[in-house]
């Protein structure tokens, strides 16, 4: 085929040509000018483009795109389920979109009663009793949970808690958080069965711990039956419990997380809720505690009263503001909807049809990989590719080969304490024939491993560009057109 | 409802083949006393039911019937129609961070062409592909300049930065052991350069100053730059990205870094969020950046191609020495501003920063001839500007709803010494006529 370079927007600039209109202008108006040493001096080197040549380029991105609605997506701690339209449909109504987030109360009692509402449909599912929509992100939500955990010990005067323990499985983000609030991090070690080494975290405990920072199922998509005790060794030496929600879509209905043992937590609604992940963002990532941590969730949030509802802007110990208003709202009408169309009987089907999915996948891909933990999984699990280094072949030559075959590969190399891993969670939305085509996918690529290990390694070879340049890429930089 | 597709003849031939008999049997690991009784009965709504629900909630809004003149950091512009119809398409909306670089291409050139377009106006060497929002854009701006200048434990805040951007930088900062010195602005809502001159010093790591401010100001930040820099000190610049249209652009001014909240372009108000931080910089700081930079390289056949790049500096990395926790953020908000921001191009961002400057300054012109309404500045303004009604600012404003008009925002809120006055925005979506009825009922409110 004829093969073109593909262009950017702005490589495809033609003078004068344009798509945008403007509303009608008056002489009036054109009588007003600013000051003209402020004004701008130099071009501004955006394209000039027709509306055709603008849509065509933009489609033309997106054919160049996996999604879930195109692709099996089982990219695992990520929960790629579908994403209704519904959601998207009531998340346009004109009253939701155009409400501004300084407007008053009264004007938008709507929005509020979704705020309220949501928070309070969360809170019952996860066995907490207070919470705040806020964070952006699930990475900001862990954020805003430790500063609460930060303020909770200073409100006590208990000043030398400056250690977080998170285990080595965690999500990258943990650390980070920590590090960002001002702890220093204690990794804890997991132990032979994929839990976390009690005999290690009861070594590192002590009055220095602020908190522990926990997945369960954790990141090996196991379920901690040391739960209890975990909770138990830090609360016993004064510390807090912080649960990582991403993995919530295994519990839900089954396990209230509060009553693990959990203080403060974050959901990502863009996970467990069904929002979409649109590339990699908007995320939503709420936080909930319990009775203890409420007072330090930050500001604002809604207040029912007798016949409406009201922000509240300030609050005695709150941590403060997280967001430029009210976060993500658009993220919390979709969420809501979510959970309004599965009720509580839904949400328990999810969890259960989702580690239903995830076992016989399992199963079925036994003898294909070493598994490493092979007692029952939750709503994902880790398969090892170390049996075909022989060969020459990596799980990235595997996930690159998933991609010819139109599967979008599992989360590969993570959680790093797992050599070759590949974290597998196909989601509750998926039918068992897709399974089975994946199932198929990977004996055949296995079988391409013996007969043809070539083609696996030079995978992909079906996708718009092959294996591209990464290091190239960081050495020389180029982060933008004209640079 | 919900949107499972197995249902009991499919889960029954899974369950036999992982050799259990119910599915409890998976859940056998949950110590008892947590494990919760399965609903019996089906408490969700069908489709239909559930858009009913919505609409009657919605139905409870009314703000979206009044014409707006708030702004305050979140500003109503008109949303071409080719972003809603890119951002619903399948494979941006429901794709997940491109790390598979392979079947993200459309997602990462996107990224790219946000970062190259945020670059254009700001005139800034690079960009990363987006923050939350506008105040985790300045926070993350600030933790920046404090890896940059380690030995440096000050920063100099404007007062007249957005005050809830205030709030968040605080969060941010508490941890860090730095102080805050707050740069006040004088009475006419610029800042007050004297005390600039006095703040400055070379414990200093950074200056955050808004552009314009948040009483609407255009100031020269220029020579605020040159006194920073004099001390080694990083100017950042928050900026509503439409103003770089048509006012001098965070390269001319001389910024180290340039951010702010790209929701002028392309996206809806929708109460707050999503809306999209944008954070752009000096080269020499491009390995302080934080989140997603997408960079270009070649693919095995030598063509061209996009990938995440310069990760060293991320969390799923470096865990605990990363730049910043932040991991997913706003990609799909930055794709609506960058198709809204070609959609305008190169001419057109102008015109419409003219048309939102010269429609603000219309109204602004027919209040300054009405008697007894004061400005508080006579300062440049962009598309906002703040004006003082004689009497009670409560039964200015509730007059103005009685009349279907959300005047502004009462500044009394965020400052004390602003009592009595309005912060009024004006964009493109305002036409003469409208203007003209808030010119009226200005008046009423005078009698």
């Amino acid at each position: 085929m004829f093969n073109i370079r593909m262009e950017t927007i702005f490589e495809k600039s033609q003078v004068d040509q344009h798509a945008y209109s403007l509303p009608k202008d008056s002489r009036e108006f054109q009588t007003y000018f600013p000051p003209k040493e402020l004004l701008r001096k130099t071009e501004i080197l955006l394209p000039e483009i027709s509306e055709i040549d603008l849509t065509r380029h933009f489609c033309n991105l997106a054919s160049r795109n996996m999604g879930i609605d195109t692709n099996f997506y089982p990219l695992g701690s990520c929960t790629m389920k579908l994403n209704p339209r519904v959601n998207e449909m009531c998340a346009a109504f004109p009253s939701f979109v155009r409400s501004h987030p300084l407007a008053p109360d009264e004007a938008v009692q709507g929005n509020l009663q979704i705020m309220h509402e949501l928070i309070k449909m969360l809170c019952s599912l996860c066995g907490m009793s207070g919470g705040s929509l806020l964070p952006n992100a699930g990475a900001q939500g862990e954020f805003v949970g430790i500063r609460m955990i930060a303020a909770y010990h200073q409100k006590r005067k208990d000043y030398q808690r400056k250690e977080i323990l998170i285990p080595d499985n965690a999500h990258g983000t943990n650390p980070a958080t920590a590090v960002m609030s001002g702890f220093k991090t204690i990794p804890i070690a997991t132990d032979e069965r994929g839990d976390i080494n009690l005999e290690q975290l009861s070594h590192a405990v002590s009055g220095r711990t602020a908190g522990l920072m926990l997945t369960n199922p954790n990141t090996l998509g196991l379920f901690s039956q040391k739960i209890i005790q975990i909770a138990d060794i830090i609360h016993e030496k004064g510390g807090l419990l912080y649960y990582d929600g991403a993995n919530l879509n295994a519990l839900l209905n089954i396990v209230r997380i509060g009553e693990m043992g959990f203080d403060v937590m974050h959901i990502n609604l863009h996970k467990t809720f069904s929002t979409p992940h649109g590339g990699g963002g908007p995320g939503s990532g709420p936080i909930l505690c319990n009775d203890i941590l409420k007072p330090f969730l930050p500001v604002p949030y809604v207040e029912k009263r007798e016949n409406d509802y009201k922000l509240i802007w300030k609050a005695e110990d709150s941590v403060g503001q997280i967001a430029s208003f009210h976060g993500n709202f658009g993220i919390y009408l979709r969420a809501y909807l979510y959970i309004k169309l599965h009720g509580n009987y839904g949400l328990r089907r999810i969890a259960e049809v989702a580690v239903v999915n995830a076992n016989y996948l399992k199963t079925k891909l036994k003898g294909l990989f070493t598994i490493p933990f092979p007692q029952p999984c939750m709503h994902e699990f880790v398969v090892q590719a170390d049996n075909y280094l022989d060969k020459g072949i990596k799980a990235l030559d595997i996930a690159k080969r998933l991609l010819d075959y139109g599967v979008h590969p599992p989360t590969i190399y993570f959680p790093l304490i797992i050599k070759e891993c590949m974290l597998i969670e196909p989601t509750e939305s998926e039918s068992k024939a897709t399974l089975d085509r994946f199932i198929e996918i990977m004996m055949a690529i296995v079988e391409e491993i013996q007969q043809n290990p070539d083609i696996v390694r030079s995978a992909p070879q079906t996708t718009p560009v092959t294996r591209l340049d990464e290091v190239r890429a960081a050495k020389h930089p180029i982060l933008k057109q004209y640079s | 409802m919900d949107f499972v597709s197995n249902q009991e003849p499919q889960l029954r031939e899974m369950l036999n083949a992982i050799g259990i008999g119910s599915v409890d049997e998976l859940f056998s690991t949950i110590p008892d006393k947590l494990n919760q009784p399965r609903p019996t009965i089906d408490d969700g709504l069908s489709e239909y039911e559930g858009i009913c629900h919505m609409e009657a909630i919605a139905g409870k809004n009314v703000f979206h019937t009044f014409d707006n003149y708030l702004g305050a950091g979140a500003y109503e512009h008109h949303i071409p129609a080719i972003v809603g119809a890119i951002c619903s398409k399948s494979e941006f909306l429901t794709s997940y961070t491109p790390y598979q670089s392979e079947a993200s291409q459309g997602m990462l050139q996107s990224i790219f062409e946000f970062q190259s377009a945020i670059c254009a106006l700001t005139g800034m060497d690079v960009s990363n592909g987006s923050l939350y929002d506008g105040a985790s854009a300045c926070s993350e701006a600030l933790l920046m300049a404090l890896r940059h200048h380690k030995e440096r434990r000050k920063i100099v805040i404007a007062e007249s930065l957005h005050p809830h951007y205030r709030g968040v930088v605080e969060q941010y900062l508490c941890s860090q052991g730095v102080e805050i010195a707050t740069l006040p602005f004088a009475d006419n809502g610029a800042l007050d350069e004297n005390f600039l001159l006095r703040t400055l010093d070379e414990n200093t790591a950074a200056i955050l100053v808004q552009y314009p401010n948040f009483l609407g100001i255009v100031e020269d930040l220029q020579s605020v730059a040159e006194s920073a820099h004099k001390k080694g000190v990083l100017v950042i610049v928050c900026a509503n990205p439409l103003v770089y249209g048509l006012y001098a652009s965070a390269g001319e001014l001389g910024a180290d870094i340039a951010i702010g909240d790209g929701q002028p372009f392309g996206i809806p108000l929708q109460f707050g969020g999503p809306y999209v931080g944008y954070i752009a910089c000096k080269k020499e700081l491009v390995r302080q950046l934080p989140g997603r930079i997408v960079g270009e390289t070649v693919d095995t056949k030598g063509r061209r191609g996009f990938v995440l790049t310069l990760q060293a500096r991320e969390q799923h990395i470096r865990r605990e020495k990363a730049t910043s926790n932040i991991c997913t953020n706003q990609a799909l908000a930055a794709l609506a501003s960058l198709i809204s921001m070609i959609w305008y191009g190169k001419k057109g961002v102008q015109k419409l920063a003219l048309t939102n400057y010269q429609r603000a300054s219309y109204l602004k012109n027919l209040l300054e001839n009405l008697p007894g309404i004061e400005f508080l500045s006579s300062e440049p303004i962009f598309n906002e500007f703040a004006i003082k009604f004689p009497g009670s600012v409560q039964e200015v404003i509730h007059h103005f709803r009685k009349k279907k008009i959300e005047p502004g925002l009462d500044l009394v809120r965020y400052f004390p010494k602003l009592r009595g006055y309005i912060l009024v925005a004006v964009t493109e979506t305002k036409s003469k006529e409208q203007l003209n009825r808030y010119l009226e009922v200005a008046k009423e409110c005078l009698i």
